[in-house]
């Protein structure tokens, strides 16, 4: 599904990306760890043709991402605050995404449905805009957003920070169903260990750029990504 | 400790996001301070020639018209300052969390952010007035030098009670709908002649020319507004009340009747919501309303400005304040094109949006304001004949066939970020629309001007019109060329757009 092909990045002679390759199946659940400037973000932003790479290439579903926009009506994500317009309601910023993903209200009201407990109240029918909510609603409406319209690949990024645990472990099974589900293939970072291997089915390990460890989920892999951040 | 705030200030002018790249910007904000400062200091050597509202020229000898004339218009000199500086002033804007806990004294930090506003040009500009116009009539010998001194001192004294004055009013709203109901009323009494305050403003500002001594009086008062406004901004510094942030009700606006205009309906909804429900945005239309009324200045004087420099130099300058008065709202909100959306970019860019939607949408909006523009324009200056109503209609075709492209297309390179949701500034500041935005539209304004102003020399004020008219048309017509011009420079800009959008 997701092809990256001899992807750098470079700041003047800092390298923060340099990727030889990485291939990712079509309904992987696919997890990034690493430390604070692994290049995380730089990745998932190289992916939505946020940021040109200095070399190399990104394929989404065939299509080179760089040269055409065609993988914008598969592909969804949510990877910050940037993502959310702040003078919307919670209601009509779903209505927009729906539009511009050809969903009318009434099915993406039906979508919302599902996802009650999740919100717990506090984000539909409530009397705010989406800059007035705390940090940790606006991730919820930004994540199920993300979700809107069947997408086919979704990027999250570090979807499980700063959220209360109640959220934390809907949201856990939010992605789990979604990994269940073999026509999606999604991309998560994270800083926790223990949230990746939960979750995804295949986790790569980033340092510096580079990837450090590409790793099947098992019943060991915890183990083995903390005694590698021990330093052992 | 005042050094290293300023420190702090220079390092965040220097270093801010704002700060690379932006040369364009920076040569008109001079251009436009150095036009602004040009033209005070003409109007002080004009004004301080000519006699009253009769304007007769020159004016007899021992005669003290122009400094009662002055004084008469004082009162609307400041009542316009008082507003100006509401809209387009930007209060100082200090990193104030990150002082609290610092061992800094509460009152330095207020201090230093309240005295930084000393130097502004709001400030300085009217000095290019009044040096001249002061010197001028000291020399007529007509004048009491002493008394000249202290009125100079006087009004820049009132200049101070409205920069300190100006903090409250961005920060009280009872106080503010108070000014804005009391000026209201003053310029309709004064529209239906039933009080003439000029007569009162002249015996106002003539006593601190009489009497020197009342100067005390405004520096008293703006000592103690500085020290009032310094209590109150030294109570606000807790988490929970100044720098609190103010969370205003939320109510669904269902635009759903636009929804038969297809993809451009879904972007149009979203602007008409951002210019509901902010503040910064909401400027952009009241300055598009404030602007219909620009070309009153230049259409009043035409008398005045042919005395001087001959006929079609009034008409020419009349006409470019008929562009401005149709084309206010395009420039206020074309400008910020797609600066209004620099907060959630990465979000338009990963969606599913052409941007001959998105650019068509804004378009769209930019368009349907100025023909709201041209109606109410039309009206408002079919009181200076029909040949005003033609140069307002040729204005707005020029607005809409090539200043709305163009007006697009510069926006490609702006890229100065908006911070929509900035209502947490201790000060109150909602950085509302800085003077520079004024800026961007002067250098269009030329061409349709000379344009105008060859055609109705050699011709007539007609052809004069429909000659920029005509370009304005023709560019109606190569809408598609136009648009697929500006589509590439969006999609060129478009990395290091999301760069400087990128605020954290």
């Amino acid at each position: 599904m997701i092809k990256i092909e001899n992807l750098t990045k470079k700041y003047l002679k800092q390298t923060v990306l340099d990727i030889d390759s990485i291939d990712i199946p079509l309904g992987q659940t696919f997890g990034l760890i690493g430390n604070n400037g692994a290049g995380k973000t730089t990745l998932f932003s190289c992916l939505l043709d946020l940021i040109k790479p200095t070399k190399g290439k990104v394929i989404n579903n065939d299509v080179d991402v760089s040269k055409s926009e065609d993988w914008k009506s598969f592909t969804t994500a949510f990877l910050d605050e940037t993502f959310l317009i702040g003078y919307l309601m919670p209601e009509e910023y779903f209505y927009f995404i729906g539009e511009l993903r050809g969903l009318n209200k009434k099915e993406v009201d039906s979508f919302l449905a599902q996802f009650e407990d999740f919100f717990h109240g506090e984000i539909l029918g409530g009397k705010k805009y989406l800059r007035d909510l705390s940090k940790g609603n606006q991730k919820k409406a930004g994540v199920i957003a993300a979700l809107i319209g069947e997408p086919k690949v979704v990027i999250l990024d570090e979807p499980f920070a700063n959220l209360d645990p109640t959220t934390q472990i809907r949201l856990k099974s939010i992605v789990k169903d979604m990994s269940k589900n073999k026509d999606v293939t999604v991309l998560v970072s994270s800083h926790d260990i223990q949230d990746v291997t939960e979750v995804c089915e295949r986790i790569v390990l980033l340092e510096k750029g580079r990837v450090i460890k590409d790793l099947v989920t098992s019943p060991e892999t915890l183990k083995e990504l903390e005694s590698y951040f021990k330093g052992e | 400790m005042f050094k290293r705030m300023f420190g702090l200030q220079w390092k965040e002018f220097n270093r801010g996001k704002a700060a690379g790249g932006k040369l364009i910007a920076k040569i008109l904000k001079w251009f436009g301070i150095v036009y602004f400062a040009f033209m005070s200091f003409m109007m002080g050597l004009i004004a301080s020639k000519y006699g009253g509202p009769s304007m007769t020229f020159p004016i007899e000898e021992g005669t003290t018209a122009p400094f009662l004339y002055l004084n008469k218009q004082l009162i609307y000199v400041f009542a316009y300052l008082i507003v100006m500086r509401y809209f387009i002033q930007s209060l100082p804007v200090l990193n104030i969390r990150a002082l609290l806990l610092a061992p800094v004294l509460k009152t330095q930090i207020v201090r230093f952010s309240l005295l930084k506003t000393v130097f502004t040009y709001f400030n300085i500009l009217p000095l290019f007035f009044l040096i001249p116009f002061s010197f001028l009539l000291a020399k007529s010998g007509n004048y009491d030098i002493t008394g000249l001194i202290f009125w100079n001192i006087n009004i820049i004294g009132i200049i101070y009670v409205t920069n300190f004055f100006n903090f409250l009013l961005n920060n009280k709203d009872k106080l503010l709908y108070g000014v804005g109901a009391t000026l209201a009323l003053i310029k309709a009494l004064e529209f239906y002649s039933v009080i003439d305050f000029t007569i009162y403003s002249e015996q106002f500002f003539y006593l601190f020319y009489n009497a020197p001594y009342a100067t005390c009086f405004t520096w008293l008062l703006v000592f103690w507004l500085y020290g009032y406004v310094k209590k109150y901004f030294l109570k606000g510094l807790y988490l929970d009340k100044g720098l609190q942030l103010k969370i205003a009700e939320a109510k669904i606006d269902d635009f759903s009747f636009l929804d038969r205009f297809g993809k451009t309906a879904t972007f149009i909804k979203n602007d008409l919501r951002l210019l509901k429900r902010s503040k910064r945005a909401r400027t952009a239309v009241y300055m598009g309303i404030g602007f219909l009324f620009y070309g009153l200045i230049f259409a009043s004087q035409e008398d005045l400005y042919s005395d001087l420099a001959g006929g079609s130099f009034a008409l020419g300058m009349s006409f470019f304040g008929y562009l401005f008065s149709t084309g206010g709202f395009l420039f206020m909100f074309g400008s910020f094109v797609p600066s209004w959306d620099s907060q959630y970019y990465p979000l338009m860019m990963t969606q599913k949006i052409l941007y001959k939607e998105y650019l068509n949408s804004k378009w769209s909006l930019m368009i349907i304001g100025t023909v709201i523009s041209t109606i109410l324009a039309s009206f408002i200056y079919s009181f200076f004949g029909t040949n005003a109503v033609y140069a307002v209609l040729a204005g707005a075709f020029y607005n809409i066939g090539v200043n709305g492209y163009l007006t697009l297309w510069a926006g490609a390179y702006t890229k100065s970020p908006i911070d929509l949701n900035s209502s947490a500034n201790a000060f109150g500041d909602k950085k509302a629309i800085n003077a520079k935005t004024l800026l961007v539209g002067f250098p269009q304004m030329l061409l349709p001007v000379l344009v105008y102003y060859f055609t109705s020399q050699y011709y007539d004020h007609l052809t004069g019109c429909l000659a920029v008219a005509g370009l304005g048309t023709l560019g109606i017509f190569l809408k598609p060329v136009a648009f697929n011009l500006i589509m590439k420079a969006y999609k060129t800009e478009k990395y290091s757009t999301l760069k400087a959008y990128k605020t954290n």
